[in-house]
């Protein structure tokens, strides 16, 4: 049985449509990453798939249970995990007064457990809280009461790189021992470093969906060299390159092909500078997933959520990873 | 069950505190003002005479007993609205205030149904209700003693009694707009202007061809002058304002399972 089944679900505010009868599935025991840019529809996707609002037309289920039917979703929520983008919380009391009244709703035999791998201060109120330890507390909320399936609003925001790190490795973990982990984020890397298949989202629809090691061949980094004695863009005809751009002292590109190659390849030069970064998310549909409705209008006027109003620099670049 | 309640009645207790003994502080006041008011009781009584009609049945009763002045100053004025308007602001911050800071994810996510956070969040205003019901007579009959007059105790403690259906009513006024705003401010300013625009409408359209509208407002149902001064127990009027508190909270919690979280 899939964890969660999505079919032609379609959620519209008013006239826009956010999303736009999405059908895919969830298996159990994989983690699921639902990647689009922000403002793609993912967290309307979630906020459909918890309850909180109900499809337009279309439906899921989450663990077997139909959305629509609240009785129904209340059971299944016993076994699901739950971690909101950018998680809000009652500011006045501590997060262990947090975590206990949690506890009392759905219980929590992994508290102990989870606080030793994220440790907000919990004698604290939660006013006082950084927004890394506000996702820490989200975290141990999510997971505290063993769910079978987790569904989570970028989890990773917010946190500091070594948490990130903490947290993956738990993910995988999680998903050894079967836990079902669905995840929306809109950078590329995190995606492609935890989760076993992907589930691409743009303007509301469903673009790709696929495993992990077709987008990593389909992915690419941008790479941008600057060398003392310039690029020569002969020398980097390789495979793997596209969109070279030769700049006065260097050149830039998408590189998709081996990194042994390319570095062979730069160990020639007397090099100042190499970044090599996660593309935008907005460049990597461009490459391959032809470009958004923005720069094509649609004819019917159709609008759909993000459209003009998401500016695409919002998309976020991670620093270089190697 | 009541995990809820009592999670959110440890927020309030705080603010119940301070409440009563805001309400201590005032009802000392009017007291300790009584004598001095007695004795200057016949110009007050022309002076109220004096007042249009419609004005005086907001304020006209026997001012010049210290039943008459308390259900006046004390019980007309600072429980009737002022507390009435305290409740129906908090009722309207109750799922409004959670749902436009995004606080209500984390509840709704567990496996309870939206039935049970309404009614548990309402009950929660039971902490203020309770509290100040319980302090404040006492403290009444204390500074009532002090300047050396009497009261009957019976009266006393059937006014705050018959005074809780009443209360109950004006959180849920709030409570019905906090469930269908997503702004808490404008369900608790709605709230406000709902107990204060009801007791006027009841007030002004006493013995006029208008009094029927009067029948609308919880105020036609709980008055603190007929308990203190003639010793008279609206018991009828209470059970229509209870039955009134449960309709608005099935009215808040029906609404409430249908709309959208957003």
């Amino acid at each position: 049985m899939a964890a969660i089944e999505v079919t032609d679900l379609t959620k519209a505010y008013g006239d826009v449509v956010a999303n736009d009868s999405l059908t895919f599935e969830v298996e159990a025991g994989e983690i699921f990453g639902y990647l689009g840019p922000n403002g793609a529809g993912k967290t309307t996707t979630i906020r459909t798939l918890m309850g909180f609002q109900s499809p337009t037309e279309g439906t899921a289920t989450v663990l077997g249970r139909d959305v629509r039917d609240d009785r129904a979703l209340r059971e299944a929520k016993r076994d699901v995990g739950f971690l909101p983008g950018d998680p809000a919380f009652d500011e006045s009391v501590t997060g262990e007064a947090f975590l206990d009244f949690q506890a009392k709703l759905k219980g929590d035999s992994r508290r102990e457990e989870l606080l030793s791998m994220f440790d907000p201060p919990l004698e604290r109120e939660i006013r006082e809280y950084s927004t890394g330890n506000k996702q820490m507390l989200g975290i141990v909320q999510a997971f505290m009461h063993d769910p079978d399936l987790v569904i989570m609003d970028e989890p990773t925001s917010g946190l500091d790189p070594l948490k990130v790190e903490t947290f993956n490795s738990f993910l995988r973990r999680e998903r050894d021992a079967g836990t079902t982990v669905f995840f929306s984020s809109h950078i590329l890397g995190e995606v492609r470093r935890v989760c076993d298949r992907v589930g691409i989202i743009r303007e509301g629809t469903l673009v790709a969906l696929e495993d992990i090691d077709s987008l990593l061949r389909r992915g690419g980094k941008r790479v941008v060299v600057h060398a003392k004695e310039g690029i020569e863009a002969a020398d980097l005809a390789v495979e793997g390159v596209v969109d070279l751009t030769t700049l006065d002292d260097g050149a830039q590109f998408t590189f998709a092909g081996d990194y042994n190659d390319l570095l062979d390849i730069l160990a020639d030069y007397t090099i100042v500078d190499l970044q090599i970064e996660e593309p935008p998310l907005e460049d990597v549909f461009m490459h391959f997933y032809g470009p958004s409705e923005n720069e094509h209008p649609d004819p019917l006027g159709n609008e759909s959520e993000g459209s003009g109003t998401e500016p695409t620099q919002d998309v976020e670049v991670e620093e270089a990873d190697v | 069950m009541f995990e809820i309640t009592r999670y959110e009645s440890r927020k309030r207790v705080r603010g119940a505190y301070l409440m009563t003994v805001g309400f201590i502080l005032l009802a000392g006041l009017y007291i300790g003002l009584y004598p001095s008011f007695a004795e200057s009781g016949v110009e007050f009584e022309t002076y109220i005479e004096n007042l249009p009609e419609s004005v005086r049945n907001v304020f006209g009763a026997e001012l010049s007993t210290i039943e008459g002045f308390l259900a006046v100053e004390l019980y007309q004025f600072l429980w009737l609205l002022l507390f009435g308007i305290y409740l129906a602001y908090s009722g309207g911050g109750l799922v409004a205030a959670d749902v436009e800071r995004g606080r209500l994810d984390l509840l709704l996510a567990t496996p309870v149904s939206r039935a049970r956070i309404v009614a548990e969040k309402y009950l929660s205003l039971l902490v203020p209700i309770v509290l100040a019901n319980l302090v404040l007579p006492l403290a009444v009959w204390g500074g009532v003693r002090i300047v050396d007059e009497t009261i009957s105790a019976a009266d006393l403690f059937a006014v705050h009694l018959l005074s809780v259906p009443y209360l109950l009513v004006c959180a849920g006024l709030g409570l019905v707009l906090s469930v269908t705003f997503d702004r808490a401010d404008i369900a608790q300013r709605g709230g406000i202007a709902a107990v204060f625009g009801l007791f006027l409408v009841d007030a002004v359209t006493v013995d006029t061809d208008y009094e029927w509208l009067g029948t609308l407002s919880p105020t036609r149902y709980y008055d603190p002058g007929d308990v203190l001064i003639e010793g008279t127990y609206d018991v009828t009027g209470a059970l229509v304002l209870l039955a009134a508190a449960l309709l608005l909270l099935l009215v808040s919690v029906i609404y409430f399972q249908r709309r959208d979280i957003n």
